[in-house]
């Protein structure tokens, strides 16, 4: 994978600095700007926005957050999932505003090339993507699933990722990827 | 001394491959489009004609430029020149909306663009736009479902050029038509879809007054590059175009639409990086559909099932001023042996956007049509519907009377049939039955065309043990990034790992298209060359260079393997690492660059290349609720050889779920008071979730079709899609009694079943 870095994005160290700059150009520019502080990912961050921002866009375009995705802007695809004090949310359906406060884990914050979540090592290995568009989102949504009332079958994975579109149609490997991790957590409990 | 784990042991070719860019795509590092970020980024929204019939007869910004942060309203008087663009033969400059944007005031669809505001921030300019007041003058919108066909000659113009509608014809059909003994004759619709990748489309266009940069998220960067070229009146040298990564398309991304011209407008007009993001309302309305299909289908047999005739009369509607051609016909003229055939087209014209490739164009809503009616056949008959296409089974391609390359179609039925147990079933409707449902059982074929596209690439072996391979062709999700390093680890024995793979971008030698199921059976003899040459050159390089341990050999004593130079004398154990041996001659790199022609555009192909497959598919249909839910399909594939299986039964996979959306669920419509899609979001808009995915199992037959390329492998990204709708409208035939010939599927269609549990 290292073959990739030229298509990679930024690492996540570079993240602050460049909000803070991106920070100081918008609050020039929007003067109906107003002081939010979000803590995402472990991180507190002082922004001034507009009060108009969802917390998806301020994620994006504010603190390059960009893992999480736009697909639809209306809660109906799940792409933008992220997780509010541990509980997964559709984040284009949240003023950011509103979040003050609360701890805010982006698909950033689950892990990193060569520190990869347990969810996010079964996606690869199970193919459980094409685009990878939708993906981080499913795996948001996965993440959150493991501590959720979910019985053992597929059935019951397949009804509680259902939030989450994937159009490539990724279905069955997403089940797959999933329940790996979930019979393996299981056995080491067993264990 | 290099170590064992330094190079590849056994080639990756054909061998389940995690794909070497997923640890990106699974943490958010992967970079689409409108994830990209400039100093001084400006956005974007564009604003939407209400009606799909009309004049804009005043449009008021003064409200909108008056708001905080807001830098312009840009408009037909203000936007600046934006120029037409045409088709530049065979394979650059296509577009399916060749009107530019803004051109004139007259409104030809719901959505069309009429202005576009841009601010510095994204909540600045979607409210502007929304505060920009058009009125226009209203004409009634045609969206009428009932397709007649326009009187056009028997040649048009085409978004690919001019076209016969009269597309194949052997024999007398009518005359063996009237005179079967056994006949089929209906008409089979498919509704306007849209395609939903869940990636909005967008632009970020810079402009620094001579050179155009834009992160788009195309199917096909050269092409884009070659229309927004002409539009801007700009040298192709000074347009770069760059997609890392694609949020799938399926087909609404390959050719450029409106809203990209909108945002390098604006660039260049406010000498500022714009990005402009689509709503998923806008990706209803601006960036093409699949449109509308109505086909008559007539089969004549005999009473053994032997096909005499088939005619296939087929009508797409388009928007106003395109050219869009749904090629339903594809498969027809090769698919069964029949002495006397006719596929004959048309067009209608309506108020809405311009269709453009979905999944599949053509041969899905086609093989809908004519896998269907032969389903229909079979049941008329009374024989087995694998049965009855085994009988049909053709020799040759007999519309273009030349050899199949590689056909395993048979063998497709025969493996299809045993995995899914067919053997077992009842043919009598409502007759199986389980845990108080009934069972349906269902079948179908399909086909698609294989070929390549022209193509280049360039591979560099490097000091350190890697390889760099670029290629100006994308991934769209179909894992084309891991296909190349697999191509080059098989040549060269670099491991995966150490292998970049660059795509996407117009400064890299040119590559095919994310189109037709492709790109895979083009680049491998390009990037095999391209290899092949970096080797040469290598070896080159150990003979001629100071500091090589073969400087008393010539190229043709040496030889390459496993990534070691070796004297063919002295045997691979005594040769040295690609590493060593540019280390100790002081390089960096050596660098091969490779190309390979296209098939498509051959005046006279001498053998005939198709994928082919199979479907059969499972539901179950509970009456007291109505309920009809896809339970399981079995398909085999016949596309030559699989690269990479692991992404390869995957994109089956997911074809097969497209395929159950289609036949059950969707459907774009169009109101007909103003001519909006009136589904326009994904709550309304249904597509399969997990949920609605059934139980798949998928089989490659894996004979390799080297007139397609030496390693015999063809594409596979289309043909998973093309049969399952009629697959499972045979299913729900055979469960509930009702044939269902307009898509999709809906409860009210099955209520008049009889069948009860």
């Amino acid at each position: 994978m290292a073959g990739l870095l030229t298509t990679a994005g930024p690492a996540i160290t570079t993240l602050a600095q460049r909000s803070e700059k991106a920070e100081q150009e918008l609050s020039a520019a929007t003067k109906d700007a107003i002081p939010v502080t979000l803590h995402v990912n472990g991180q507190k961050h002082n922004l001034r926005i507009d009060p108009r921002t969802t917390l998806l866009d301020c994620l994006r375009e504010h603190l390059h957050l960009t893992g999480s995705k736009k697909g639809c802007d209306h809660g109906q695809c799940g792409a933008c999932t992220v997780h509010v004090n541990g509980r997964r949310m559709n984040s284009c359906l949240c003023l950011a505003a509103m979040y003050q406060g609360d701890e805010i884990t982006t698909i950033e914050g689950v892990g990193q090339p060569g520190n990869l979540h347990p969810i996010q090592e079964a996606f690869v290995a199970h193919d459980a993507y094409q685009c990878g568009y939708c993906t981080c989102g499913q795996i948001m949504s996965a993440v959150a699933l493991l501590s959720e009332p979910v019985g053992p079958e597929d059935a019951e994975v397949k009804e509680f990722m259902s939030g989450n579109i994937c159009r490539c149609g990724a279905y069955q490997n997403i089940v797959e990827a999933i329940q790996s991790v979930r019979q393996s957590t299981n056995r080491q409990k067993a264990g | 001394m290099p170590t064992i784990t330094e190079t590849a042991t056994t080639s990756p070719i054909g061998r389940q491959t995690p794909r070497i860019d997923g640890p990106f795509k699974v943490s958010g590092t992967a970079m689409y489009a409108s994830d990209f970020n400039f100093t001084g980024l400006l956005f974007a929204v564009p604003v939407e004609a209400t009606i799909a019939n009309g004049k804009l007869q005043k449009l008021d910004a003064s409200e909108a430029e008056k708001m905080p942060g807001v830098r312009a309203i840009f408009h037909r008087a203000n936007i600046g020149k934006i120029f037409r663009s045409v088709l530049q033969p065979p394979n650059s400059g296509i577009a399916d909306e060749r009107r530019p944007p803004l051109a004139d005031d007259v409104i030809r669809y719901y959505g069309q663009y009429v202005a576009i505001a841009v601010a510095d921030t994204f909540e600045a300019a979607k409210a502007a736009a929304d505060a920009v007041r058009a009125t226009y003058t209203k004409d009634k919108p045609n969206v009428n479902l009932d397709l007649q066909p326009e009187s056009e000659p028997e040649a048009v113009e085409t978004t690919h050029g001019r076209l016969k509608r009269l597309q194949s014809e052997r024999g007398d059909p009518d005359k063996a038509f009237a005179s079967a003994q056994v006949k089929v004759d209906q008409t089979y619709v498919t509704p306007a879809e849209t395609h939903n990748p869940i990636e909005l489309q967008g632009t970020i266009a810079m402009w620094d007054g001579q050179m155009l940069t834009i992160y788009e998220e195309s199917q096909a960067v050269f092409n884009l590059r070659s229309v927004l070229a002409q539009m801007f009146g700009l040298p192709k040298e000074n347009v770069r175009v760059i997609t890392k990564f694609v949020g799938s398309g399926f087909g609404s991304k390959l050719w450029p639409w409106t809203h990209c011209a909108l945002a390098c407008a604006a660039a260049r007009q406010l000498g500022k990086p714009v990005k402009l993001v689509l709503s998923r309302r806008m990706m209803f309305q601006s960036v093409g559909h699949r449109p509308r299909t109505q086909q008559r289908v007539r089969l004549g047999a005999t009473n053994e099932g032997k096909l005499v005739s088939l005619m296939q009369d087929y009508l797409n509607d388009l928007d106003i001023l395109g050219g869009y051609h749904e090629n339903c016909g594809e498969s027809t003229s090769y698919f069964y042996s029949v002495p006397n055939l006719r596929v004959h087209w048309g067009r209608t014209r309506r108020n809405i956007a311009s269709p453009t490739p979905m999944r599949g164009p053509g041969a899905v809503p086609g093989l809908f049509a004519t896998e269907s009616a032969m389903n229909e056949l079979a049941d008329q008959l009374k024989i087995d519907p694998v049965r009855l296409r085994e009988l049909n089974e053709p020799k040759i391609d007999e519309g273009k009377g030349i050899p199949f390359s590689s056909r395993h179609y048979l063998e497709c039925l025969q493996r299809g049939g045993e995995r899914f147990g067919w053997a077992n079933r009842n043919a009598e409707v409502g007759s199986m039955k389980r845990d108080g449902s009934i069972l349906g059982w269902g079948m179908s074929g399909a086909a698609w065309i294989a070929g390549r596209f022209p193509a280049q690439a360039s591979v560099e072996l490097r000091d350190d043990g890697s390889a760099r391979v670029a290629c100006g062709t994308q991934d769209i999700g179909t894992g084309t990034y891991t296909i190349l390093a697999q191509l080059v680890s098989d040549k060269t024995g670099v491991p995966l790992n150490k292998i970049e793979v660059v795509l996407g971008d117009t400064s890299l030698p040119p590559g095919p298209i994310s189109g037709g199921s492709l790109v895979t059976g083009s680049i491998v003899p390009a990037v095999f060359d391209a290899a092949d040459n970096a080797i040469t050159s290598l070896l080159t390089v150990a003979t001629t260079e100071p500091g090589s341990p073969f400087g008393n050999r010539t190229p043709d004593d040496l030889a390459f393997e496993a990534g070691r130079v070796f004297a063919k004398a002295d045997g691979l154990a005594k040769g040295v690492s690609v590493s060593d041996l540019l280390r100790r001659t002081n390089m960096r790199l050596v660098t091969g660059s490779g190309k390979s022609e296209g098939t498509l555009d051959e005046k006279k192909p001498k053998v005939s290349m198709h994928s082919y497959c199979c479907h059969f598919v499972e539901v179950t249909w509970q009456p007291a609720t109505a309920r009809l839910h896809v339970n399981r399909v079995v398909t085999v594939i016949d596309g030559g050889r699989i690269i990479n299986p692991l992404a390869g039964r995957n994109q089956i996979e997911g074809a097969v779920v497209m395929g159950v959306g289609m036949a059950l669920l969707e459907h774009t419509i169009y109101d007909p008071q103003n001519g909006a899609p009136i589904n326009s979001n994904l709550a309304d808009y249904l597509m399969a979730v997990n949920a609605d995915a059934p139980l798949m199992e998928v089989h490659f037959l894996d004979y390799p079709d080297t007139d397609v390329n030496p390693l015999g492998a063809r594409g596979i990204g289309e043909i998973g899609l093309a049969g399952v709708a009629a697959a499972i409208t045979a299913a729900t035939y055979h469960a509930t009694g009702v044939r269902v010939r307009e898509l999709p599927i809906r409860i009210e269609d099955l209520l008049t079943s009889s069948i009860l549990a």
